[in-house]
């Protein structure tokens, strides 16, 4: 049998990715260490940033105010460069850690976790602040007045009749966010966060391309994992009626002209 | 911004020495995004049609094109390279990735959404099937297209930084090096003609949605 | 009769996965000129039979001619170009000025930029717009206005047939009779062979030269004019169609001056009681219409006149008809008045009056 030169290659290359997985797991430098970093780095800024954008933009919402705004917030949030946005952060981090008294200890020399958390909070907020906003405020007015008058507070109204109709949208914002963050997370080790971004961009740095595959397949993964997770998290959250009206795979929506 | 200690946060004056680099840098920006768009919106256009002549094929090319979108970027270099090099190709191969699912979403969204009632007095009319698609479904899917085009510009220039990485970059250099210099008017520099391009591009594009849809703009007492 | 422009011969329709044809073996004639109406219950066929004509749905089984030419001879495009199409959503081209929505089948075919422009501004009249209108988009129009430039636009290339579906449906009913009488009026100027599809009763009856009533299935119930299906409906699912008042529609076909008007019981101001009671008693009523000059000035109650009709102050009549009005309309007067009569007038005299037995009569002959 004669394979064509580069199927031969192509074979050789995959058994040392394969030979790769088995030798690097362990450490402070295997994948599974590094594997967790990046869910950690990632799940915190993803938190961090609903904390805060998931009760902001239901109040906003749900009081109909400062609509241009949260389509604005969208429309920067994507206009802003990640690689620009972590990089970034380095500088700032250190500014700041030089002003604080003990700033230095606290955070560092700038490099690591904090310059990355900032710039990936940043980056999670836009999503999940529009599509929570968005979320509550086309909630059928219909139904909240109803609500109302049935004697409901503006709280009640806003947990338990906005809030679950509103979840198919807000769980996608969630989703999309998170996606957005674990795809960007790799960049984090350009601020020397030891994420599994380090695998690629070490890899890069001494051609390495076993490294530079493995890690990239690693990072796909994760990525991929996650938008399954939110996937399920929406079967499990979302009220059976309301089901996929979420958007499919991977994506925002269709994406209308501005009105 | 930060309050300025002993080095400024941006030197405006290095800037100001480097203009001819900065505008080589944003050029080589522009013409990758530009290979990028223009290759994404010609393959999102036949894989379109595909999908509009036979509607099953719609599942599969959406999966396909939304795991290539979910990949994180630096991944999807980081896969080429092995194959491609460090090499434009890599990158506009990348980069073409990313337009795909957004294009192809709203190319078949913008046909769809037309006017069934217009498509039937077309052919009432006796319009074949080719005139039709060009000289009236395209042209009225037009504004859903280009809203299209423009998160997909939008999104291409933040992605041509992180090209940077596999040696091409255009501002993406700049942050690069800044950051490898600790030179934070750099990163400073580059991150801001990002956005400076993202929302230019934004702007342009919606420019030619307005010249390009002249029925769109007068609002009449009928709807 | 010569040479039919449409004729459907054993015409079958039978959808993919559909186990019953929405169309069964229909055959029928279009005369060249006629309006022919196309009318039935949902799910009869009828716009399914229009769509074969211009073959924007295929016919299964049998042939359609028009113009003698077998319509499956001719590639679809062209056959189209060459028949004016009408629909109820209109499908104006948004992104088309309304000239130049106009100017589509004629561009398609090739006309030359002045030929197409004077044709525009010919048709921008015909239909009852005004010439600035070209320039705006269908979205400044109101919907009448948009129904008026999708039959404009129809009729550009001068196509000897018109199919029409159901385009009067979604507006309101003022401006429906409008377009109705207008489609009429411009039928006489363009004399164009129009087949017509609706699915009300009376909309058929007042267009059509000839009404075909389709039962589910595309079967053919009945084929003639409206004032013989309604005096001799062919069976009882026509005649559950035509509805209960019947009679009443056959009414509104028939114009005043087409019956006999009698004189009624009229008098001069100067007759006396014994006059009146006599007038009163020929006629059967208790009261004399009062006539001076060529109008009639009123009518009093045989009671109140003392010496001479014109002592007492004479009633006016409520209501005053013209000969061109229907028969439905003058029995309405009928009913609602205290006389019992319906009193006809031309431009300044007095013509005669119509009593409930009158326009019995007439349905009855």
């Amino acid at each position: 049998m004669v394979w064509p030169a580069g199927v031969g290659h192509m074979i050789e290359f995959l058994g040392d990715t394969v030979v790769w997985f088995t030798e690097h797991w362990d450490g402070q430098d295997g994948y599974l260490v590094r594997t967790w970093n990046t869910i950690l780095l990632s799940g915190l800024a993803i938190l961090t940033a609903a904390l805060i954008a998931v009760p902001l933009g239901a109040l906003l919402g749900h009081y109909r105010r400062f609509g241009v705004a949260a389509v604005a917030v969208v429309n920067i949030g994507r206009a802003l460069p990640s690689f620009g946005i972590i990089a970034l952060s380095l500088p700032i981090i250190i500014r700041i850690a030089s002003h604080i008294p003990n700033g230095v200890p606290i955070f560092g020399s700038g490099l690591g976790f904090f310059p990355a958390f900032i710039a990936l909070f940043a980056l999670a907020l836009p999503p999940i602040f529009t599509n929570t906003y968005t979320g509550i405020r086309e909630v059928d007015p219909g139904t909240v007045e109803a609500a109302r008058g049935m004697g409901l507070s503006e709280g009640e109204i806003l947990r338990t009749v906005e809030g679950p109709l509103a979840s198919p949208v807000i769980i996608a914002g969630l989703r999309i966010s998170a996606v957005q963050v674990v795809a960007t997370s790799p960049l984090a080790a350009l601020v020397a966060y030891r994420g599994l971004g380090r695998f690629i961009v070490d890899g890069f740095a001494v051609r390495d391309n076993v490294q530079i595959f493995a890690g990239a397949l690693l990072v796909a993964v994760l990525a991929i994992l996650t938008e399954a997770f939110f996937g399920l998290l929406e079967k499990r959250i979302v009220p059976e009626p309301l089901q996929a009206s979420g958007a499919a795979l991977g994506e925002e929506t269709v994406v209308r002209p501005a009105a | 911004m930060i309050a300025q200690t002993n080095d400024s946060f941006v030197r405006w004056d290095w800037i100001w020495s480097h203009l001819d680099l900065v505008w080589e840098k944003v050029v080589e920006h522009l013409i990758l995004t530009g290979i990028a768009l223009g290759v994404g919106l010609a393959i999102s256009l036949v894989l379109s049609a595909v999908i509009l002549r036979w509607r099953p094929a719609y599942t599969p090319i959406t999966w396909v094109t939304g795991i290539a979108y979910s990949i994180p970027s630096l991944a999807l270099f980081a896969f080429l390279v092995p194959i491609t090099g460090f090499t434009i190709l890599t990158a506009e191969i990348g980069l073409v990735s990313y337009t795909l699912l957004i294009l192809i979403r709203n190319v078949v969204a913008g046909i769809d959404g037309v006017d069934p009632a217009v498509k039937e007095a077309a052919l009432g009319m006796g319009y074949t099937r080719r005139r039709l698609f060009f000289q009236i479904e395209l042209p009225l899917a037009l504004p859903v297209i280009i809203a299209g085009l423009r998160i997909a510009g939008v999104t291409t220039i933040g992605l041509v930084t992180v090209t940077a990485l596999i040696g091409q970059g255009g501002v993406g250099f700049f942050i690069l090096r800044g950051l490898n210099r600790f030179f934070s008017t750099e990163i400073v520099l580059g991150t801001m003609l990002s956005v400076i391009l993202a929302v230019a591009l934004d702007l342009a594009l919606l420019g030619v949605e307005r010249v390009l849809t002249p029925w769109s703009g007068r609002r009449g007492s009928a709807t | 009769m010569s040479e039919p422009m449409i004729r459907l011969s054993h015409v079958t329709k039978t959808f993919p996965g559909q186990s019953t044809p929405a169309v069964d073996d229909l055959s029928f004639d279009i005369a060249e000129g006629e309006i022919v109406v196309l009318v039935g219950p949902s799910g009869c066929g009828k716009t399914t039979t229009l769509k074969m004509i211009n073959r924007l749905v295929e016919a299964t089984g049998g042939t359609i001619e028009v113009a003698g030419t077998e319509i499956t001879s001719v590639e679809a495009p062209i056959l189209r170009q060459g028949i004016g199409y009408v629909i109820q959503r209109i499908g104006l081209f948004p992104h088309r000025t309304i000239g130049e929505n106009i100017a589509t089948v004629p561009g398609l075919l090739g006309w030359d930029k002045g030929r197409i422009k004077d044709r525009v501004t010919e048709l921008i009249e015909l239909v009852g717009l005004e010439q600035e209108m070209k320039d705006r988009y269908p979205s400044e129009l109101s919907g009448g206005q948009q129904q008026r430039v999708g039959v404009a636009r129809a009729l550009a290339a001068d196509p000897p047939v018109l199919l029409m579906d159901e385009p009067f449906g979604a507006v309101d009913p003022i401006v429906r009779s409008r377009l109705q009488d207008e489609l009429l009026d411009l039928q006489q100027r363009v004399r164009k062979t129009i087949v017509f599809v609706t699915h009300d009763i009376d909309e058929a009856i007042k267009l059509g030269d000839r009404v075909a009533i389709l039962n589910v299935g595309g079967v053919l119930e009945q084929y003639a004019s409206p004032a013989e299906t309604l005096s001799d409906p062919a069976n009882s699912f026509v005649e559950e169609f035509l509805g209960e008042d019947r009679s009443l529609k056959r009414l509104s076909l028939t114009p005043i001056g087409s019956v006999e008007l009698a004189p009624g019981p009229v008098v001069g101001p100067d007759a006396t009681r014994s006059e009146v009671d006599a007038a009163m008693a020929q006629h059967g009523v208790d009261w004399v219409g009062v006539r001076t000059g060529p109008q009639l000035d009123g009518w009093v109650w045989g009671k109140d006149v003392t010496d001479t009709a014109g002592g007492a102050t004479p009633k006016r009549f409520s209501v005053w008809l013209t000969p061109e009005q229907s028969l439905k309309e003058a029995l309405d007067s009928v009913v609602s008045s205290h006389t019992g009569v319906a009193v006809i007038f031309d431009d300044e005299s007095y013509l005669g009056m119509l009593s409930i037995e009158q326009i019995s009569r007439h349905l009855l002959e």
